[in-house]
């Protein structure tokens, strides 16, 4: 028997074996030994350089055991995804060192990264899944570890409350979910996804189908932290250790969209435009919602919570445009999304670990810091989009898509919206340019780790913006 | 025993599961209502793969995929549980206050 393992597959098959070692590596060292982190480094960048060695063909995808499809949007998440979990292992390095923002030191070091790869295939799971168990299982192995991610800080009544409703919410998700996949199967009689889309193209108007997608949008709303079933993020958010919560905002909203999207534009594809009014009031309250939260916001990270409710409203508008527009605008806006996120959570790392993570503490930051006052209005321009920066090219993207199919309310309603999400982020950055600090602050220092993170985030959320060239690929779908 | 009892029976014990979820302030409480919930998904995917699917097989099997996630779900949510209950000393939902706007 002559078995080989196809190139494509050999990141996904390295991702699932990562966590194994590393955690397993803790039974042969120290408590203290460097040995995880430098596998952690070590695996996180060699899978992430060999998911850049996979050519993007266009095509429909290919195939591992019939069941495992890797297409060229499956790729591109896994990216997002790795860099997401790349960027969260370095950012949560130095909470493993000393503890910051009123809360204690964390420990074990290699589960917390297990822990994260695991969410990370979990991710990857749910592209390349072609029916309902698989996708299912996915969505389960990406929001488990997430769980425990939450509650990792032991010693932290915060934490463990925060854990505690995250995980009575995402239950209920679960539940929910499976309930809409039992009424899609019975609906269809199979669980692969092109027998569906089969039945579904057959029987549009069925009213178990309609029940089935019901039930299905209020599972992913939970994740996704859509309008009515937002309620636990903000608390989660803060709650969690700041790692912790850049790793929910990226990682977990990646595979909750990549779940909606796989779900729209592959067994629900014939009946996208009956469900666009549905997506589009869900996109509308949903970024409202967010804004308004964020305004009165005094504390960071519920801030960003508020943010990225807001994010998720935006990324729903492009659900109704059509298929490979949609998607390529989807991908483009997660890069850039998870560059300027991860720079925001960076900087509030590091004001985290002197002070306490408010808009007070950001005061007199320009006169102290320049460099990094310098970040963070970066960061918060791109999660605005204004126009240089890599933030706005995207939110154009996604208006664009929503706009293709004629939905010119609801992206004039997106992009008054913007305002007020500018008065926001802008308030954020008058804290820390105009208003002068009240009292005298700790000072603020910087290892060569966070240094060099944040100046290439910098340069990376300010070059994808102004060279297009640099996202060739990304950029493959658009005809304009 | 019709397909439409075993999806009247399911859809009963979900809306009990919701109900639940709602009235108890236990947290134990509330994690047997999210059981009933995912058991009534079951009884739907095994109800469905017995009277009408084409494909009775991945029906049943899903039940059973169900099963194991359920267990490793409910496994983290009682060590999260009692994690909880060690620093709040209560499983009472109306005391998780520390964390609001």
């Amino acid at each position: 028997m002559n078995f080989i393992l196809p190139n494509f597959i050999i990141p996904d098959a390295l991702l699932l074996l990562f966590p194994f070692l590393v955690i397993g590596s803790r039974l042969f060292c120290s408590y203290r030994s460097p040995i995880p982190w430098r596998m952690a480094n070590i695996g996180f960048i060699v899978i992430f350089v060999l998911l850049n060695f996979i050519p993007l063909t266009n095509n429909i995808g290919k195939f591992f055991i019939c069941n495992w499809k890797i297409d060229d949007f499956g790729v591109l998440i896994r990216e997002v995804l790795m860099l997401s979990a790349m960027l969260g292992m370095w950012l949560s390095k130095d909470y493993f060192e000393h503890g910051a923002d009123g809360k204690p030191q964390m420990h074990q070091f290699a589960e917390f990264t297990g822990a994260i790869a695991f969410a990370t295939f979990g991710g990857f799971t749910i592209v390349s899944a072609c029916d309902m168990l698989t996708f299912f299982l996915g969505l389960e192995i990406a929001t488990i570890p997430m769980y425990a991610l939450t509650a990792w800080n032991k010693k932290d009544q915060m934490g463990s409350e925060a854990a505690t409703k995250y995980i009575m919410m995402g239950s209920v998700a679960t539940a929910f979910e499976l309930f809409g996949f039992s009424y899609l199967y019975g609906f269809s009689g199979s669980i692969y996804f092109n027998e569906i889309r089969t039945a579904v193209e057959a029987g549009t108007s069925n009213p178990l189908l309609w029940v089935a997608i019901l039930f299905l949008f209020c599972g992913i709303g939970f994740k996704l932290t859509l309008f009515p079933f937002y309620t636990w993020a903000p608390d989660v958010y803060e709650g969690a250790p700041t790692p912790v919560t850049a790793v929910l905002s990226v990682t977990s909203k990646t595979a909750a969209i990549a779940f909606l999207v796989v779900l729209v534009f592959g067994p629900l594809a014939p009946v996208q435009e009956q469900m666009a009014p549905f997506i589009a009031l869900l996109a509308a309250t949903t970024l409202f919602v967010g804004n308004l939260g964020a305004l009165k916001q005094t504390r960071l990270r519920r801030f960003m919570a508020y943010s990225s409710i807001a994010q998720a409203g935006y990324i729903m508008i492009a659900l109704l445009g059509p298929v490979e527009m949609a998607r390529t605008a989807i991908i483009y806006y997660l890069f850039v999304y998870a560059l300027s996120n991860y720079l925001a959570f960076f900087i509030f790392g590091i004001i985290g670990h002197h002070r306490e993570e408010t808009f007070d503490s950001l005061r007199g930051l320009s006169q102290q810091n320049p460099a990094l006052a310098i970040a963070l209005a970066i960061s918060m321009f791109s999660l605005a989009g204004i126009p240089p920066l890599a933030g706005f090219f995207g939110k154009f993207h996604l208006f664009f898509a929503g706009a293709t199919t004629g939905h010119y309310m609801l992206v004039g309603f997106a992009v008054l919206n913007n305002v007020i999400a500018l008065y926001y982020y802008l308030q954020l950055i008058k804290s820390a340019w105009i208003d002068e600090p009240e009292d005298h602050l700790s000072p603020l220092r910087l290892t060569k780790r966070q240094r060099t993170i944040i100046i290439a985030l910098s340069v990376a959320v300010v070059l994808l913006g102004v060279l297009p060239f640099l996202s060739n690929n990304i950029f493959g779908g658009f005809t304009f | 025993m019709t397909l439409m009892n075993c999806l009247i029976l399911a859809f009963l014990l979900f809306g009990i599961g919701v109900w639940g979820l709602m009235r108890r302030r236990h947290l134990i409480g509330m994690l047997i209502s999210i059981e009933l919930m995912l058991n009534a998904a079951n009884i739907n995917f095994i109800s469905f793969a017995y009277f009408s699917a084409k494909d009775s097989t991945a029906g049943a099997l899903f039940s059973i995929f169900v099963i194991a996630v359920t267990a490793c779900e409910m496994a983290i949510a009682l060590a999260i549980i009692v994690n909880m209950y060690r620093r709040h000393h209560s499983l009472d939902a109306d005391q998780l206050r520390d964390l609001h706007d």
